[in-house]
């Protein structure tokens, strides 16, 4: 017990006494070590904070539906479980539409999304204006801007029609009981009629509507409002002859017959929904230079309110995670979730892991050189400040200490810089690598708990073994010698 | 004499010295290592993101629109009236920042008619085109290089310098699973104007919609659709420099900046100013950033820069302190001889030139060692990591030179002054 005591009397003293050298040790020690913690915790955190950046390239994950329905919000949802949360920087769903702008003449695509979403997913689009945020307003892609000279603030009217009567195969295949179906045809001077039909249990026509849309209220219009024409169809069964099963309305002979058509060729539809005309105000331009500069952007509540149906064709996902980690997501959401399957961006995973692979080992190669650098710098200084010491080694020798007896004293005190520059240095590196995040990434960096014991045992063991070598040659000299101090 | 007791100095106590030398050698080194990844980690980077694609795409003036916002199939064919020439595409080499056009490739594509009466989708590009420029520049461009992120599941990919390239072609992974296709397999193709036999030499999964087409060589196309020497867009791979607030000027309207921020626009390259000279040596095109990668390479760029800046200040703080520190301990260490000449009568700035003088000839030895050992690792690194030499920046070495001087006057003189305000008398008797 004594002599322990006095062993730390004699680190603690000799430590106290040389205070200017003993610092000069310290800080060398202190500065290897906060390297080491500093690009040591940098160098973990890369992937992570370099990861997030990758994502301003874009979605690298789609959830499609199976079929060519698409899928509702729920599946997406469910969809979307499967990825933890603190990994998914954004997921917006689409829905691609055509829309006609009948006032031009032109027609479009129209993509409804969460516009919230977009912002994570796509943070690439610019927008001239101002992102939708209320009911009835859309975003324009450029090219279309251009082409109809559209901008921030003009109104648009927007036409949707239900892809009725253009289905493949017989019609008569859908004239199920409790069936709607839904149909248009050409009526008079170019216009559309549109009609929905419902269907009673024995597939006779329960309840009907007919829209004339563009036509003349005074001529195809009363196909629309003039109730007789419209109930003689109840009670009769598909499909319809004109002329013989129902009178034609006087004076709209061919939008008379424009409906029946509709009704024969009438397809089923999930919900029953004829086109339906919107005016929407346009709140920003889009640029992307890519094709997305066609669209026409609303959000999928107004899609929802054009079309009646709520379903999403398609996800982009963005998330921060490895290529392998991403195939496993996509296989875990394609085997446990119905009715859709996950797809990886190939393009955005394959260059993203190449290049996040070289940026990993850019840092790795840099951190290594740094530190075997750092720690032969640290071990030079150790090895002057314990060679300085011969003559205090030579010394003690001729008092008659042992040689075992002298090493574990030096080394001891080596081993004791070691772990208070251990410790220092942890902790400024710490702070260092928290001022390169909060710089570079602007994120707070997380704290390695390992670090901390590492850093101390590598600097203690820097510190022992550029100790050994002077010491072993101070004690191998006579004590005479290095005492004359020859 | 003070050049004989330097001498003696340096060679009597070699072995000291040469500690001294060789930390302030890997000091000097890691300063240069680093220094020297640093300023080129940019451009290797860059050179890496191209691994995302074209980030910039040229089309014809009056491109229709048409043709890309209906998904009219034949007919769109129709719509698109106006082209580029392929006799053109050189001109891209051209250009002010053509150094920084890594890859570029044409795009015909055409609705083709397979024997079962299914249409599919051929594009018409360049693979491995040589290119032999006017500026005496080689080189080869193509999807090769612009499609890096395919996988080339079967056969191999179309080589052009092979003779019947044109009659072969490059299937994606679906449509090639559809129709049973393998490599080697003969298709017969019929387009607009013409059918043609041709070998399916390569399966590619390219993980999107490109799986559903098929790609052929560019004069394919044209011989099949009746367009020879056009083409319809092309995608130019180019490096660039990240936007900033005179670039997004810029790129609404170079028209409208002053004349000396023009001339700055100009001559950087901004991916705005590369589209714009583009133009300028296409006519009747019109070049836009694909913002998408374009952005995407921006932010990586720039955070992958700011990082190594960080971590070589780290290291410079670093290496300055290591060298400092065994400076001022190995002055510490000669307090004796200090004390010595001092009781002979010797003037404290006369040590202290002696002292200093030494200790500079020993950092100069140590940092021109450093600088070249330095080099090496910058080498390493770039080898290991990029598979392409750093390049060695002159700027590197002032910097060096002056940090090695600073600290190593920061670390003696201090350490010097404290030493001579010692008795000499107690300094030999040994004391603290």
């Amino acid at each position: 017990m004594t002599k322990r005591r006095m062993f730390l009397r004699m680190i603690t003293a000799s430590l106290l006494r040389r205070r200017s050298r003993m610092l000069i040790a310290l800080l060398s020690i202190g500065i290897g070590a906060t390297i080491l913690a500093g690009l040591v915790t940098i160098y973990v955190d890369v992937p992570r904070q370099m990861g997030a950046q990758f994502r301003s390239f874009g979605a690298n994950m789609l959830i499609l539906s199976d079929d060519e329905k698409g899928m509702s919000k729920d599946q997406m949802d469910k969809a979307l479980e499967g990825i933890p949360a603190d990994q998914l920087v954004g997921a917006a769903p689409y829905r691609y539409i055509r829309v006609d702008m009948t006032t031009r003449q032109q027609s479009f695509t129209s993509a409804g999304t969460d516009f919230d979403q977009i912002t994570k997913t796509s943070p690439y689009f610019s927008v001239e204006g101002r992102y939708p945020e209320n009911p009835r307003e859309v975003l324009v892609g450029k090219e279309i801007a251009e082409t109809i000279g559209i901008r921030e603030g003009s109104d648009m009217e927007l036409t949707w029609q239900p892809a009725a009567g253009n289905a493949e195969g017989d019609p008569s295949e859908d004239r199920k009981p409790g069936a709607v179906l839904s149909g248009s045809a050409e009526g008079w001077s170019g216009g559309t009629v549109y009609v929905t039909v419902k269907l009673d249990d024995s597939s006779r026509i329960a309840s009907l509507t007919i829209d004339a849309g563009t036509q003349t209220p005074e001529i195809g219009g009363l196909a629309q409002t003039d109730e007789a024409f419209s109930r003689q169809f109840v009670g009769k069964t598909l499909p319809l002859t004109p002329g013989e099963d129902v009178d034609a309305l006087s004076g709209a002979t061919i939008t008379s017959t424009a409906v029946v058509e509709a009704l024969n060729t009438a397809r089923s539809t999930q919900d029953t929904v004829a086109a339906k005309t919107v005016k929407y105000t346009v709140t920003g331009i889009l640029t992307t230079g890519g094709e997305e500069e066609s669209y026409v952007f609303m959000s999928l509540e107004d899609m929802a309110g054009l079309t009646g149906s709520d379903i999403v064709d398609v996800a982009e996902l963005s998330v921060s995670a490895s290529a392998e980690e991403l195939e496993a997501y996509a296989e875990q959401i394609t085997g446990n979730v119905d009715g859709v399957r996950a797809r990886l961006v190939k393009r955005v995973t394959r260059s993203e892991t190449a290049v996040l692979g070289k940026l990993q080992s850019l840092v790795f190669l840099v951190t290594a050189v740094v530190l075997i650098l750092t720690m032969i710098c640290v071990s030079t200084t150790m090895m002057a400040v314990v060679s300085e010491r011969r003559r205090e080694i030579g010394l003690r020798k001729a008092l008659g200490a042992s040689d075992g007896s002298i090493r574990t004293e030096f080394l001891g005190e080596g081993m004791f810089l070691g772990l208070l520059g251990g410790v220092l240095g942890a902790i400024l590196g710490f702070a260092f690598a928290q001022v390169v995040s909060v710089n570079v990434f602007d994120s707070s960096i997380t704290f390695q708990p390992l670090l901390l014991p590492a850093a101390v045992i590598v600097s203690m063991g820097v510190a022992a073994l550029s100790c050994l070598q002077p010491i072993k040659r101070a004690v191998a000299i006579d004590p005479a010698i290095v005492l004359k101090d020859e | 004499m003070l050049f004989r007791m330097i001498r003696g100095v340096l060679f009597h106590q070699k072995g000291k010295m040469l500690l001294i030398a060789f930390t302030i050698a890997l000091g000097a080194s890691l300063a240069t290592g680093m220094l020297n990844v640093m300023m080129d980690v940019g451009d290797k980077v860059n050179q890496e993101l191209k691994n995302y694609g074209a980030n910039i795409v040229v089309k014809p003036k009056d491109s229709s629109l048409l043709a890309d916002i209906y998904d009219v199939g034949e007919s769109g064919e129709e719509l698109n009236t106006a082209w580029l020439n392929e006799s053109d595409l050189g001109k891209i080499k051209t250009i002010f920042w053509a150094f920084n056009i890594v890859d570029f490739a044409p795009l015909l594509d055409a609705q083709t008619e397979l024997p079962d009466g299914s249409t599919v989708k051929l594009n018409g590009s360049w693979f491995n085109h040589h290119l032999s420029l006017p500026t005496g520049e080689e080189l080869d461009a193509g999807v090769v290089g612009m499609r890096s992120w395919w996988d080339i599941t079967e056969g191999r990919w179309l080589d052009e310098k092979d003779e019947n390239a044109g009659e072969e072609i490059m299937a994606g992974a679906t449509i090639a699973r559809e129709q049973g296709w393998k490599a080697g397999d003969r298709v017969v193709l019929k387009a607009s104007k013409g059918q043609k036999t041709v070998t399916v030499s390569g399966v590619y999964d390219a993980g999107g919609d490109e799986d559903e087409q098929i790609f052929g060589t560019l004069a394919l196309v044209q011989e099949l659709t009746g367009r020879e020497g056009k083409v319809a867009s092309v995608e130019v791979s180019a490096i660039t420099t990240p936007d900033n607030e005179l670039a997004r000027r810029a790129a609404k309207n170079p028209a409208a900046l002053s004349g000396r921020d023009y001339e700055t626009w100009y001559c950087t390259a901004y991916v705005s100013a590369i589209c714009y000279q583009i133009q300028e040596a296409i006519p009747g095109s019109v070049a836009s950033a694909v913002r998408k990668v374009a952005e995407g390479e921006g932010a990586v760029l720039e955070k992958t820069q700011l990082l190594m800046i960080l971590i070589t200040a780290l290291s410079l703080i670093g290496s300055a302190l290591g060298i400092s520190n065994l400076v001022t301990a190995s002055v510490m260490e000669r307090a004796k001889e200090i004390g010595l000449l001092k009781a002979i009568g010797a003037r404290d700035h006369s040590i202290t030139g002696i002292i200093m003088t030494e200790i500079m000839v020993t950092a100069l030895l140590g940092g021109v060692a450093g600088y070249f050992l330095g080099f090496g690792f910058a080498q390493l690194i770039g080898r290991s990591v990029f598979g392409a030499a750093v390049e060695m920046k002159p700027a590197v070495i002032p910097v060096v030179a002056a940090l090695v001087a600073a600290v190593t006057l920061a670390g003696s003189l201090p350490a010097i002054r404290t030493v001579l305000r010692l008795r000499p008398a107690e300094v030999l008797h040994g004391g603290h």
